[in-house]
């Protein structure tokens, strides 16, 4: 059996990749695409502890959270189409007239 | 089973009642809602002279009407009735003013063609009404409400010819002077509810009875550090701002010439029954509370005094019959004032009695003779009125001889009384007493020389105008109200002839047997224990007989009356107070009063209500400025961490969650 040690440290570099993205992307589509990263390296969290204390609810509420994710997706690129119709582009730091 | 004092209330109701329809359909009704004010004040008289007969008979009533405020673990306000002996008598004294000054104001107003009759009778009846309430209520509080209607219908009344200049100026000048003292009052109805939870005035629960007990350290109440003694005396005090005001003893007396502009009848209503009457029936309806405190009775026997020799002295060198009239009733009030303060409570309801009859009736004789003389006030315009108007002449004149205190007038009983009381405790060694006593004495003179003057100048000599040759008319429901009062004025001091009960041993003391009865606690007997052991009236046991005083004060009072005589009864009378010279213009002008209280609004009052004014717009509102503009200049920094760019937020996200992870890691001890 692998330890856990090693799902948690891929679970930790896959949310590293996706938190990197969003530091350093300007590209929105880049940016759901890392969102998602994060999201996934929660979901191998929930699978590794499931797996190793022998319950079944984790890797139910994975699966759960995958239906979540992709309808964040469709929310994701619905406000993604908006973006570039309004800014006539995907550059997430084009849209700044929501501030002070 | 009912009684005829369950109907009290009715007293009270009806009055109100014709109020409410004089307000709204006094327009189309005839005589402007007069007769259903006569109607309403009948009845009120006719169920007042069987509380009367009730009260005669031995029975009392008090009842709660209605609480309309509940206390938790606190007092109740209520509104309640009151009949006892003392105000008994004073229902019967103001439904009757009440009655004939309604019928005399068919002849004052209707007859004159005045117009806004239905708002003149409205303001009448709740008038009556409002004191009718506050001669039967039956704690402090609700006293008070209607002690502030009062004045209310005061200033709506006084003010009825809004249209011209003076009697709006007069009404706000009456009801600011009378609010001014009745904030003092207010503030001693919190006290008393602060110190003794509740603010009824029968009863062993009563505040009088708790102070008593808590005084003789049976009980005891919260006195907020004081002695018992002195705070009760600060409550007193307190209360009696009020009865200052309204009963207009010095200093806060100016009001009450001025309300001389309202029309006449309600001048009468005022003076006699109602306004001027309520403070000093406040006094003696809580005399118990008073005549515990040595320090309040002195304070308001030498106000009394005080002010019945300075209103006399004004009244001297009036031109205007009703100006006369209104300082007069000043100096009678202190007269009152003087007996309260004396320990003298059977002399005090006496002399309010009589002069309620014979001040109405100067008044509506007063009222008379303008009508007469085509509202033309001075005295100087008229003269020899007396072979034109003979019914008014000589209820005048019985109205005169009972005002100056002339024998066997009703006021010369009471007025003897009064000064007989406050001699006696004076005696004692009081020698504040003695000086109330002593100015008490010299306003006799001055009241007979003021009476008669305005009786000769009015009535006697030659006419002065066209006018006084050929004066108006008056009917019935002018002659009627003053031959009732003229009547009464002669005849009511026999209630009480005490002089000669005294020295024929005639049980004729009437008044005093009348006040002896009633609730335990609220009888002249209780009073006079209290007299007696708190500030020791009576203690050194002086034997006075009331012989000597009263001819005294008869003496003084004739000897006013002849000269009176001597300068102006005579054909072509001319100004003899003109010799007199500076001091006639202090006298004419009031002594400076109205000045000088313009002065400390002007001089006094306003600056520092300027001083006041900066420290709320530097102080206070430099504060709250400052706060909100410290507010201001952060909130414009800091909004500005909010860009709209996304990957900033994600920064601050992130580095807040680093310093989270970090502040619970070092707490929890990772790195240690």
């Amino acid at each position: 059996m692998v330890p856990p040690e090693y799902y948690l440290l891929l679970s930790a570099a896959v949310f590293c990749i996706g938190l990197f993205g969003i530091l350093t992307r300007r590209n929105a589509l880049l940016f759901l695409m890392s969102v998602e990263l994060m999201l996934n390296a929660a979901n191998i969290n929930l699978v590794a502890f499931s797996f190793v204390w022998g319950n079944v609810t984790g890797q139910t509420f994975g699966l759960f959270t995958m239906a979540l994710a992709a309808a964040e997706v469709a929310v994701g690129i619905g406000i993604i189409l908006v973006l570039y119709r309004n800014f006539d582009g995907v550059d997430v730091t084009d849209a700044t007239t929501m501030r002070w | 089973m009912v009684g005829i004092l369950d109907f009290t209330p009715a007293i009270v109701l009806l009055p109100f009642v014709s109020f409410l329809v004089a307000l709204s359909v006094g327009d189309r009704l005839p005589k402007g809602g007069a007769l259903a004010g006569i109607a309403a004040t009948g009845g009120s008289l006719a169920l007042s002279i069987g509380t009367v007969l009730a009260v005669a008979g031995g029975e009392t009533y008090t009842a709660t009407i209605y609480t309309w405020a509940e206390g938790l673990d606190a007092v109740d306000l209520t509104f309640g009735v009151l009949i006892d002996p003392l105000s008994a008598m004073m229902l019967l004294i103001v439904t009757l003013v009440a009655f004939l000054v309604h019928v005399f104001s068919l002849g004052y107003m209707n007859d004159e063609d005045e117009t806004g009759l239905a708002r003149y009778y409205a303001g009448l009846g709740l008038f009556t009404a409002s004191m009718l309430g506050f001669v039967v209520a039956d704690n402090l509080l609700m006293a008070f409400m209607f002690f502030e209607l009062v004045g209310l219908c005061s200033y709506l009344l006084i003010g009825f010819h809004f249209r011209e200049p003076g009697p709006p100026s007069a009404a706000k000048k009456a009801f600011l002077v009378t609010r001014f003292g009745d904030y003092f009052f207010l503030v001693g109805v919190v006290a008393v509810f602060a110190t003794f939870g509740t603010a009824s005035f029968v009863g062993s629960e009563s505040f009088p009875a708790l102070a008593e007990a808590a005084l003789r350290g049976e009980a005891s109440v919260a006195t907020f550090g004081f002695a018992p003694g002195t705070w009760f005396t600060i409550v007193g005090l307190l209360i009696l701002g009020g009865v200052i005001g309204k009963s207009a003893q010095y200093p806060l007396h100016t009001w009450l010439p001025d309300a001389m502009e309202g029309p006449t009848p309600v001048s009468a209503l005022i003076h006699a029954a109602t306004m001027v009457a309520a403070g000093v029936y406040l006094v003696a309806r809580m005399y118990g509370f008073y005549a515990i405190s040595p320090t309040a009775l002195a304070i308001i026997a030498f106000v009394g005094g005080f002010t019945a020799l300075f209103a006399a002295t004004m009244g001297l060198v009036k031109r205007e019959i009703k100006q006369v009239l209104a300082y007069s009733t000043i100096s009678q009030y202190g007269y009152m004032m003087l007996a309260l303060g004396g320990g003298g409570y059977v002399a005090a309801t006496f002399h309010l009695m009589t002069h309620a009859f014979f001040k109405a009736l100067l008044f509506l004789g007063a009222g008379s003779v303008i009508i007469a003389m085509h509202h033309n006030e001075d005295m100087w315009d008229m003269g020899g009125l007396r072979s034109k108007m003979p019914v008014t002449y000589y209820t005048f004149l019985s109205g005169s001889l009972a005002l100056a205190g002339i024998f066997p007038f009703a006021g010369f009983w009471s007025k003897d009384e009064v000064l007989y009381e406050t001699l006696l405790h004076g005696l004692d060694g009081d020698p504040i007493l003695l000086a109330a006593y002593a100015m008490g004495l010299l306003a006799v003179f001055f009241t007979g020389l003021y009476t008669f003057r305005m009786v000769f100048l009015t009535f006697h000599g030659e006419p002065r105008s066209g006018t006084a040759k050929d004066p108006h008319g008056v009917r019935w429901n002018v002659k009627f109200p003053l031959a009732v009062l003229g009547v009464l004025a002669a005849v009511a001091g026999f209630v009480n002839m005490v002089p000669v009960a005294d020295v024929t041993g005639l049980e004729i003391d009437f008044l005093h047997k009348w006040l002896e009865h009633g609730f335990e606690g609220l009888t002249v007997e209780h009073y006079g224990t209290l007299l007696h052991d708190f500030p020791a009236y009576g203690a050194a046991g002086v034997e006075l007989s009331p012989l000597l005083p009263g001819a005294v004060s008869l003496g003084l009072a004739l000897a006013g009356a002849v000269v009176a005589h001597r300068l102006y009864n005579v054909p072509e009378p001319v100004e003899h107070t003109d010799r007199l010279g500076g001091i006639k213009t202090v006298l004419y002008n009031n002594y400076y009063q109205d000045e000088y209280q313009v002065w400390i609004a002007n001089g006094l009052t306003r600056p520092a209500a300027r001083v006041a004014n900066k420290f709320d717009g530097g102080v206070v509102d430099g504060v709250v400025n400052g706060v909100s503009g410290v507010s201001l200049f952060t909130g414009d920094r800091v909004r500005r961490i909010q860009t709209g760019v996304v990957s900033n937020y994600a920064v601050l996200l992130t580095l807040g969650l680093t310093a989270l992870i970090l502040a619970f890691g070092l707490a929890g001890g990772w790195f240690a």
